[in-house]
């Protein structure tokens, strides 16, 4: 009997069990949701659908810094993409650097919120988030972090109320310069003579977190519908992987809808006719002057972006008059740039090294 | 032996087959790869165009104007259903939750009004401590610059009490 055909069997039988084993995996992944945002909090304060978390220190009071940070994601998706899982979530990065961490979770809006506007959030909601966060801190002055649309709130809010106590201002891959009408797809698409905003709000009251999800797979509909499937059925028998990919498809199919009115006013006075960044936006009878904003800022903009391409994020740098600004560009996309492979080994650490100096 | 050697020269069918399968495999992800990868690159440019963005603007529009009959009937015949039903309808739950958010509103601003008064009333004792503070520092400092006068008084008699001894004993001479 020859080696080989001694060994061959048993490497059949090792192949056929991996593949149920990779099969099992597959199933399990697909149909099942990962278990995310670990890190320990509290809720502290509700409003309507919003939840803030405060998440439990782990350093010393003594160590940490003093000036809490708030972080505000976008709309249109749960914030959890800041806490994924344990090892891979900016929140668990920053607790472990001595930062007092706030975390605003906007939550679905339901059909009655469906007037609720950027007025609302920007005045409504992030006011009293804040003046929560200063009762709970015990601090005066605060760090804001936007994300996405996120950052389009924080920077309507740093302009509108710059006394307030906002320190830090850190925009992470902000849309809020609109001028190129043919820098990517959403601007192309939103610019169209026949879609029109009010049929969709007026035909669904919300917009479904489907279509928003649509659109933002349609950007790159081969990597998005086909490449990430591939990409796990390539890793099967890689746990790495599959967690991290488990965790991201959980967050990618975890929609929510967005209030109407919010998405018809993003659409037609930021995406059309570019109004914050030529200054001319008006907030509950306010205009939204981008020169009020003296707090520090750091702008991070995702070189690989397809959702905000850099040139939507760059310009605010010369609208501000902050004099402490820092413009920082990453590898990545959108969402990579903040959840990806990198993002632990460049970004975070970027934004602790800006932060900390500016915390105390 | 000598079959032995044979058949270990003889080609093992299954690793034949799994080296082949190996090598396939390979070869066909770099080709699906590569397909994927320009494929990706055509579609983005394709989604990127005018042509895509009325396409899918027309075709979303039509779908809106087609489907809003449809809506109406639909949301009529749920308000005849539910009204028939005695159930809350609709607009019914919204206005309920916008009240309940006012509520919420209402709250909120009350929290905060507690707050301060919260802060005001931590003041007002933080003062009246700080208060108490500055009146036991000020006893103490009384009390401190008594010391010094103490310790001149315990010291001081050694040298002036045989005066005073005799003037005592001069005053109790006049007096006899």
């Amino acid at each position: 009997m020859s080696p080989s055909s001694s060994t061959n069997p048993t490497a059949l039988q090792d192949e056929l069990k991996r593949i149920e084993e990779n099969t099992r995996t597959l199933i399990r992944v697909s149909t099942s949701r990962a278990k995310v945002a670990q890190t320990p909090k509290q809720v502290i304060w509700t409003f309507n659908k919003a939840k803030l978390y405060r998440y439990i220190p782990v350093v010393p009071a003594e160590r940490r810094h003093k000036i809490p940070l708030f972080l505000v994601f976008a709309l249109m998706n749960k914030p959890y993409i800041l806490d994924l899982r344990p090892g891979n979530s900016f929140v668990e990065y920053m607790v472990k650097q001595g930062y007092d961490v706030y975390l605003l979770d906007w939550g679905a809006p339901g059909i009655e919120d469906k007037d609720l506007k950027f007025d609302d959030y920007v005045l409504d909601y992030l006011p009293r988030a804040i003046r929560k966060i200063k009762a709970v801190s015990g601090s005066n002055e605060f760090t804001m972090l936007g994300w996405c649309i996120g950052a389009i709130l924080t920077t309507i809010y740093a302009a509108l109320r710059p006394d307030d106590g906002l320190k830090n201002l850190i925009l992470l891959t902000a849309p809020l310069d609109f001028t190129d009408k043919k820098a990517g797809g959403f601007v192309r698409w939103v610019n169209d003579e026949a879609f029109d905003p009010d049929k969709i709000v007026a035909a669904f009251g919300n917009v479904p977190g489907e279509m928003i999800d649509y659109g933002a797979k349609a950007l790159k509909p081969v990597e998005n519908y086909i490449g990430s499937y591939l990409t796990l059925w390539d890793n099967l028998d890689n746990p790495r992987i599959v967690e991290s990919w488990h965790a991201m498809n959980t967050w990618v199919t975890d929609l929510i809808p967005m209030a109407g009115a919010t998405y018809a006013q993003l659409i037609k006075e930021l995406y059309r006719e570019n109004r914050l960044i030529q200054g001319n936006l008006v907030i509950r009878g306010e205009r939204v002057d981008l020169s009020n904003i003296r707090a520090s800022l750091l702008n991070v903009i995702a070189l690989a972006d397809h959702i905000s391409p850099p040139c939507q994020s760059e310009s605010i740098m010369t609208k501000v008059s902050s004099k402490d600004q820092h413009l920082m560009k990453v590898k990545g996309g959108h969402i990579g740039m903040m959840a990806g492979t990198g993002a632990l080994k460049y970004t975070w650490p970027h934004i602790d090294t800006w932060l900390a100096e500016r915390a105390e | 032996m000598s079959n032995e050697t044979e058949s270990s020269k003889v080609p093992d069918p299954f690793e034949t087959m799994t080296s082949l399968w190996e090598t396939n495999l390979k070869n066909w992800k770099t080709i699906r790869d590569t397909g994927l990868d320009s494929w990706s690159k055509m579609m983005i440019d394709s989604v990127n165009t005018d042509e895509y963005s009325s396409t899918t603007g027309q075709w979303l529009d039509t779908y809106l104007t087609l489907s809003q009959p449809y809506r109406r009937i639909i949301d009529v015949m749920m308000t005849q259903v539910l009204t028939n039903l005695n159930m809350p309808m609709r607009s019914d739950v919204t206005s309920l939750a916008e009240r309940l958010t006012n509520i919420e509103t209402r709250l909120d601003d009350q929290d905060a009004k507690l707050d301060d008064i919260l802060k005001a009333v931590d003041m007002r004792s933080l003062t009246e401590r700080l208060t108490n503070i500055e009146t036991h520092l000020d006893d103490q400092d009384a009390k401190l610059d008594n010391i010094p006068k103490a310790i001149t008084a315990i010291s001081t008699p050694k040298a002036t009490t045989p005066k005073t001894t005799t003037n005592n004993s001069a005053k109790a001479k006049e007096a006899r």
